[in-house]
């Protein structure tokens, strides 16, 4: 999951959609993200690449809409309904995720078990391809 | 050879100023007023004093001040001989004989004096787009006080230093002047000096000065010629008096000039702020210039005896007109501000025992002598008042024609008091003294961080950090001490809300925390009021988590290991994640901030991570609380420790700050000046890693 700066990132994606859920008057989605062009990458206990400043996620509450969609804990959040979450903010993440207006959200999400398990299928298939299915 | 001619000049200058002591020493003599003479032999010291320190100062601060009290004691100089010279006149007028023509009233009524309080000077200053935002070059400072004259009293505010990050010139000082009449003049000189030297002594960093371009830019270039050449700015330190009379000995250093005045009369007078305007003097070429905006805002209020001090006392018996002719009674009245206080007896005025009334003195108030009373042969005075509509007449009696007479004289000199002071005998206008005990000298001039972060290449950052962040706690802490903490601190004292069921490990070391509270001074190892606190301090404590032996260890016990790295978690030595070591010191300085309370606020998210798994496996186990349900997706900010010694409360040890989605909090949603506060604290700490909750 490492980039080259400057390189377009390739990478296989899961996409994810997840029902926000109504708490009161907030909508919430159930998980925690970490990590941002702000924060210090070194401390991202789920990157492979010590210098990826990407957004985990680093916390799934039980039960809530998040684990239901098939989020899993460290994955690394590239884009959110279309914005891309790779050069962001901490801050600006967390906006994007939480707009009130919006009650869906859908994530491209990677994680290291789907590159295993392309370059696995690698081995039978010659051709690499981006595949979603749900654990 | 100019080297003589100065010297020649120098020397001269001296004779000149050893005859004009005698002069007025002489003045003084004849006046035998030795009042005078001794504040202007006082001020003389300390003026020679100052040109003393002046001349011995490296510091170009120290420079600045000494120039100040220069420039304040040539001031005062200036007005006492001026005095002087005003008493000498008079006296040589008064054996004039006089004319019969000339002879006015002998006893002209003169209007009370009063005291007069000048406070919160504000001067706003206009400076250009590009000015303020420049980023680049280096600020052009200058060093700025007040010089108030009202009568012959000359006081001088604080000093400032003005660069283009302050909006306005602000003096916190108030100004009493304590012998003003009504019509009195008080002139607000407004002094500055331009604060850099970079082209005479070297006291521009080295580092820095290296860095510099040899050549100067446009306006430096001008500012310099403007400083060496004798122009329309030129220097004219004596404030226009005569200008041989006791010169100012010319010390080399900062000179200060005059930027702005403006003057402030009775007119001026009102219990709140107004804006005057000011005149200012100089131009953009000098050096000592400054974008003002052209008036100054402050507070002037004036307190007249009349209104605060007693004016007339006695005896008198009084009667309320349209009553019973026969119920006189017998009080002890005094005429004080806008009443007249009738109190039973006369030791109930200083033992603050109830009035038998009140009779009011105001404006509107007639009073005339009546005719004489059959018995007495006492003229009898009577008061009328407009009460809502209904004229209301009080008759006075006093013991004898002389108090009449006395009584009556009072009353007139009350109603020429107040047609003299006007608006100031309406109310009485506070006079706010600062308190005695001055605060700690806090905040920076300038206010942001990254000016005080000086970043020298062999440190490393993370200890310049840690340090500004130290010595900022240090501040908070001074001040809190001191009782006055900042406002939002007024917030952590009032959350008692939180939950009893409320970690308390935490050791010695959480017990030696928080700023918040002023008034106590031991530290107390944790306390239940104290639990609102703790729970902000929770990622802080946390944080220590890698350094610090007991929070790690026992979160240790419940160590559920990450998914992957889950096995050197424990104690940064290991250096999980590959943690430089330079984390390490900055993981112990954090700790000893952290024994020290820092982090009022400091709820930011910690990356509980070595310790904290923050995992909801860990939640389980723990008794969750009523609210269970919620709390387990979103616990806002708590103890870490606490979910290693399984308290009641169902920590998380991440803190985070989505405000928007978060519910389940442990205490109510913080006020957004918690919040913006944790928020900045989280922020600044480069040794968390933020994680919010969505």
């Amino acid at each position: 999951m490492s980039f080259v700066p400057g390189q377009p990132v390739t990478a296989v994606v899961q996409r994810i959609e997840i029902q926000k859920l109504r708490q009161g008057e907030n909508l919430i989605l159930g998980f925690s993200i970490g990590g941002g062009i702000d924060q210090d990458p070194g401390q991202n206990p789920f990157s492979e690449d010590k210098t990826d400043k990407g957004i985990y996620v680093t916390r799934i509450s039980p039960g809530g809409p998040a684990e239901v969609a098939g989020l899993m804990m460290g994955d690394k959040i590239m884009q959110v309904n279309g914005w891309d979450m790779t050069m962001v903010t901490h801050d600006q993440a967390r906006k994007k995720l939480t707009k009130q207006k919006e009650d869906v959200v859908r994530l491209l999400i990677t994680r290291k078990s789907l590159e295993d398990v392309v370059s696995q299928s690698k081995g039978q298939n010659p051709r690499p391809g981006c595949f979603t299915y749900k654990h | 050879m100019p080297n003589d001619k100065y010297a020649n000049m120098e020397e001269k200058l001296w004779i000149l100023e050893d005859l004009n002591m005698m002069y007025i020493r002489q003045i003084a003599l004849s006046l035998q007023d030795s009042d005078i003479q001794k504040k202007i032999d006082h001020e003389i010291r300390m003026r020679d004093g100052a040109c003393k320190l002046l001349a011995a100062c490296s510091q170009r601060e120290q420079a600045l001040e000494a120039a100040k009290s220069l420039q304040t004691c040539s001031t005062r100089i200036m007005a006492y001989m001026s005095e002087l010279q005003r008493m000498k006149e008079a006296q040589v007028m008064q054996s004039v004989p006089r004319r019969s023509s000339d002879a006015g009233p002998m006893e002209e009524r003169l209007p009370c004096k009063g005291k007069v309080a000048i406070s919160d000077l504000r001067i706003p200053l206009m400076w250009k787009d590009t000015e303020y935002f420049k980023n680049k070059g280096e600020l052009h400072r200058c060093a700025v006080f007040c010089l108030l004259q009202l009568g012959g009293e000359i006081f001088d505010t604080d000093m400032v230093i003005v660069d283009r990050t302050l909006t306005d010139i602000c003096f916190d000082n108030t100004i009493v002047f304590n012998k003003a009449g009504p019509g009195f003049e008080l002139r607000v000189e407004l002094y500055s000096c331009c604060s850099e030297d970079d082209y005479s002594a070297g006291s521009t960093p080295r580092k820095l000065a290296s860095k510099l371009s040899s050549s100067l830019g446009r306006s430096a270039g001008k500012k310099l010629k403007a400083a060496m050449e004798p122009g329309p700015c030129s220097p004219v330190s004596n404030g226009g008096a005569s200008p041989l009379l006791l010169p100012v000995p010319s010390v080399p250093g900062p000179k200060y000039h005059l930027l702005a005045h403006t003057s402030l009369s009775l007119s001026h007078i009102q219990d709140g702020f107004r804006t005057h305007d000011l005149t200012i003097s100089g131009n953009e070429e000098c050096s000592y210039w400054l974008p003002l905006y052209g008036s100054m805002c402050c507070r002037l209020v004036a307190q007249p005896h009349c209104m605060t001090q007693q004016m007339m006392s006695g005896y008198l018996k009084v009667k309320q007109c349209g009553g019973d002719p026969q119920s006189w009674t017998k009080v002890y009245a005094d005429l004080k501000g806008t009443s007249l206080f009738c109190y039973h007896r006369q030791e109930d005025v200083d033992a603050n025992v109830e009035l038998a009334f009140t009779i009011g003195i105001n404006k509107e108030t007639r009073i005339r002598a009546s005719e004489k009373d059959p018995q007495s042969k006492v003229q009898q005075i009577c008061v009328s008042n407009q009460y809502g509509g209904e004229e209301v007449t009080h008759i006075l009696s006093a013991e004898s024609r002389e108090d009449t007479h006395r009584w009556m004289e009072a009353f007139w000199q009350h109603f020429y008091d107040m047609s003299q002071w006007k608006q100031c005998c309406d109310n009485l206008m506070k006079i706010e003294l600062p308190s005695p005990r001055k605060p700690a000298p806090i905040t920076p001039k300038q206010g942001s961080l990254y000016h005080e972060m000086v970043i020298e290449s062999s440190d490393d950052l993370s200890c310049t950090v840690s340090d500004i962040l130290a010595r900022r706690m240090q501040e908070l802490e001074l001040r809190s001490q001191l009782g006055m903490s900042p406002t939002w601190m007024s917030m952590f004292e009032e959350n008692n809300t939180k939950p009893a069921a409320f970690p308390r490990q935490c050791p010695s070391r959480l017990s030696g925390h928080s700023p918040c509270s002023p008034h106590r001074p031991p530290r107390s190892p944790a306390s239940p009021p104290r639990c609102p606190r703790l729970g902000l301090l929770s990622s802080d404590a946390s944080l220590t988590s890698d350094s610090d032996s007991h929070c790690s260890t026992s979160p240790c016990s419940h160590h559920r290991g990450w998914p992957d790295p889950s096995s050197n978690l424990s104690l940064v030595s290991t250096s999980p994640f590959g943690l430089r070591p330079r984390t390490l010191s900055l993981d112990a300085k954090l700790s000893t901030l952290r024994g020290r309370g820092y982090g009022g606020g400091g709820g930011g998210a910690a990356f509980q991570c070595p310790c904290q798994p923050p995992s909801s496996s860990l939640l389980a186990p723990l008794p969750i609380s009523s609210r269970s349900p919620r709390s387990q997706r979103g616990m806002q900010t708590t103890l870490s420790c606490s979910s290693s010694t399984s308290s009641n409360s169902s920590s998380n040890s991440e803190g985070s700050h989505s405000p928007e989605s978060s519910e389940g909090v442990l205490f109510s949603r913080p006020s957004p000046a918690r919040r913006s506060l944790r928020n900045l604290r989280a922020r600044l700490d480069p040794r968390n890693w933020l994680q919010s909750q969505v």
